[in-house]
């Protein structure tokens, strides 16, 4: 276990690090004459998108937008997509647009992103409109409009790609079930406002943190035994002590190292604010000793001068 | 020294052929070559020097600046690849034709032929401009492919035949053939239309911002049914935004500005051809 020493408000935070890694990730901007099909477009395009390990992609709702934020002037959702390389992400894009917003009354879809490596985004799904599609150059940019039953699916051509950061994470340790839901909903709550970032898993929320390998060559990950309650005493090493009844783990994906990082804290000051009684007793992160990726976010130093003054406050 | 001013000595007898003279083309030269580049005059070779009283100036990229009155000077601003010319005064054939960027401005009226297969940059005619607008050279199959071109007054016969990509604003009336053979691209009319606009349109955009004044469009035109507002929404809110840029204190400016509040009705045509264009007229 990591050194308990530092203590605010009756929290424990440990002295160790997330551990993060490069991906590539685009925004797009989903919009529909209701903001209820944007959403239902945006949850469904972001749907088997928790982990690259299974999913091809990691993706999420950013944000919902005023009709005053979009290129048409309708509601709409952001959507933040991420995955290991450009190629899947165009691919994971290409169906997931197809299948899940094209196919959405009403909806329309636009590059949320113009700077970067551009990408296709309307450029294969005209294909749709079986010769009846046609495009309009708009202020520089290609929109396709394509026939289908609601009258029109505009698509802009392309959108573009950006390096990305995935694999932020907090480890949220608390006594019971409820303790250890009631935290993590309001981490996830307090970090969905952060710009630029999506926690993939349900709800924000994964409980089936992994570690790297398996005692099964197949598998490439398996359950983080450390983190498990009802494998202390039985588990070769843990992290958990007898205090300890559930633990939640948050992932976050962000644009940018400082967007990943500045989700993590407010998540952790959400929760640390809770106090102790909420019974959150510790908060953690996973990390592979720094052999994952290049990106680390020490949880004390994000907490910065909170966390120096509770040291002494703790003593 | 970037700018170069050329004020015209005197009416010219015969028709000048400026191509070659362009901005960045100037801005790599001292001033002493500059007035001896050979410029066509009818059928013989002059220096630029007798034609024109040459001064330079200050600019931020490589200017241009034409006065007088150029109505026989042809072939400005051909093939310019970047930076700015400014003309005071009429000017004469092929202004701006074979541009691929860079801004062309005339405070005056052109002859036939401006803009003739442009691929880029901008154009803009404060006063007329002749026949042939942004149409292909002869034997050319495309007319205007990119950039945009806005004219404030009236334009002639033939504006954008052949036309393939980007957008052309008149805010006068134009003559016969307005869009014919339009391959694509956008196409405003601020006023009336000579004889058969749209003739053998397969694609693009014509949008008739006084819709009272278009002509009733031809039978091979059909009614466009559905909902097409989000892409309405899309092109009006970037031609308003060209009408605050472009048409600022004119009438254009507001009818342009007015566009994504109207709703357009839509025909789809020319069936004789391709079928996939389309008139829109916001009411």
């Amino acid at each position: 276990m990591s050194g308990n020493d530092f203590i605010l408000n009756g929290i424990a935070v440990d002295d160790t690090f997330a551990e993060a890694f490069p991906m590539k990730a685009t925004r797009l901007i989903v919009t529909a004459h209701r903001i209820e099909w944007a959403r239902h477009a945006g949850v469904t395009a972001t749907g088997f998108a928790t982990s690259v390990i299974a999913c091809g992609c990691e993706a999420g709702i950013e944000r919902e937008l005023g009709p005053d934020e979009t290129p048409d002037g309708r509601p709409g959702v952001a959507l933040l997509l991420f995955a290991m390389s450009g190629k899947e992400l165009a691919k994971q894009l290409e169906r997931r647009v197809g299948q899940c917003v094209l196919t959405c009354p009403t909806t329309a879809v636009y590059a949320g992103i113009h700077e970067g490596e551009a990408i296709g985004l309307g450029k294969n799904l005209r294909f749709f409109g079986d010769g009846w599609q046609t495009s309009k150059v708009i202020g520089g940019r290609r929109y396709w409009r394509v026939p289908v039953m609601d009258g029109e699916f505009i698509a802009q051509e392309t959108t573009a790609v950006v390096k990305g950061v995935g694999g932020g994470n907090l480890l949220l340790l608390a006594r019971d079930t409820d303790a250890a839901l009631d935290a993590a909903e309001a981490a996830v709550a307090a970090m969905r406002r952060v710009p630029d970032v999506v926690m993939p898993f349900p709800g924000g929320v994964v409980r089936s943190g992994s570690k790297v390998g398996s005692k099964y060559p197949a598998l490439m990950a398996s359950t983080n035994d450390a983190f498990c309650p009802t494998l202390v005493g039985l588990a070769k090493k843990t992290e958990l002590d007898e205090r300890i009844g559930c633990v939640m783990e948050i992932v976050i994906d962000g644009l940018t190292e400082a967007a990943v990082g500045e989700a993590m804290r407010v998540g952790m000051a959400a929760v640390i604010q809770r106090g102790a009684d909420s019974g959150l007793l510790r908060i953690s992160a996973g990390n592979y000793g720094g052999k994952l990726g290049p990106f680390h976010f020490p949880l004390r130093r994000l907490l910065g001068a909170a966390a120096a003054g509770a040291q002494g406050a703790s003593a | 020294m970037n700018g170069h001013r050329l004020t015209l000595r005197q009416r010219l007898p015969l028709r000048l052929d400026l191509r070659g003279v362009l901005p960045g083309a100037l801005a790599a030269l001292d001033l002493a070559a500059i007035e001896r580049l050979p410029v066509a005059h009818g059928r013989e070779w002059l220096p630029l020097a007798e034609c024109f009283h040459i001064e330079t100036f200050e600019a931020e990229r490589p200017s241009l600046h034409l006065i007088g009155d150029l109505a026989r000077v042809d072939h400005i601003g051909w093939g310019l690849d970047g930076g700015e010319i400014l003309v005071d005064g009429p000017v004469g054939d092929h202004l701006g034709s074979t541009m691929r960027a860079g801004t062309v401005r005339v405070r005056g009226s052109a002859g036939d032929l401006a803009g003739v297969e442009m691929a880029g940059g901008e154009l803009h005619i404060e006063g007329d401009a002749g026949h042939f607008v942004a149409s292909p050279l002869p034997g050319g199959m495309d007319g205007l492919r990119g950039g945009l071109i806005c004219i404030h007054g009236r334009a002639g016969d033939r504006l954008g035949d052949r036309m393939r990509r980007g957008s052309i604003i008149v805010g006068g009336d134009v003559g016969d053939f307005a869009a014919s053979r339009l391959v694509a691209g956008s196409v405003l009319l601020g006023g009336r239309a000579g004889a058969h606009p749209g003739y053998g349109q397969r694609r693009g955009s014509l949008v008739w911002l006084q819709p009272e004044a278009a002509p009733e469009p031809p039978a091979t035109f059909v009614p466009g049914l559905g909902d097409t507002a989000v892409f309405w929404q899309l092109f009006a809110r970037d031609l308003a935004r060209l009408g605050r840029q472009h048409f600022a204190g004119q009438a254009m400016a507001d009818r342009l500005n007015d566009l994504p509040a109207r709703r357009p009705q839509r025909w789809r045509g020319d069936l004789a051809v391709d079928g996939h264009g389309e008139w829109l007229l916001p009411r």
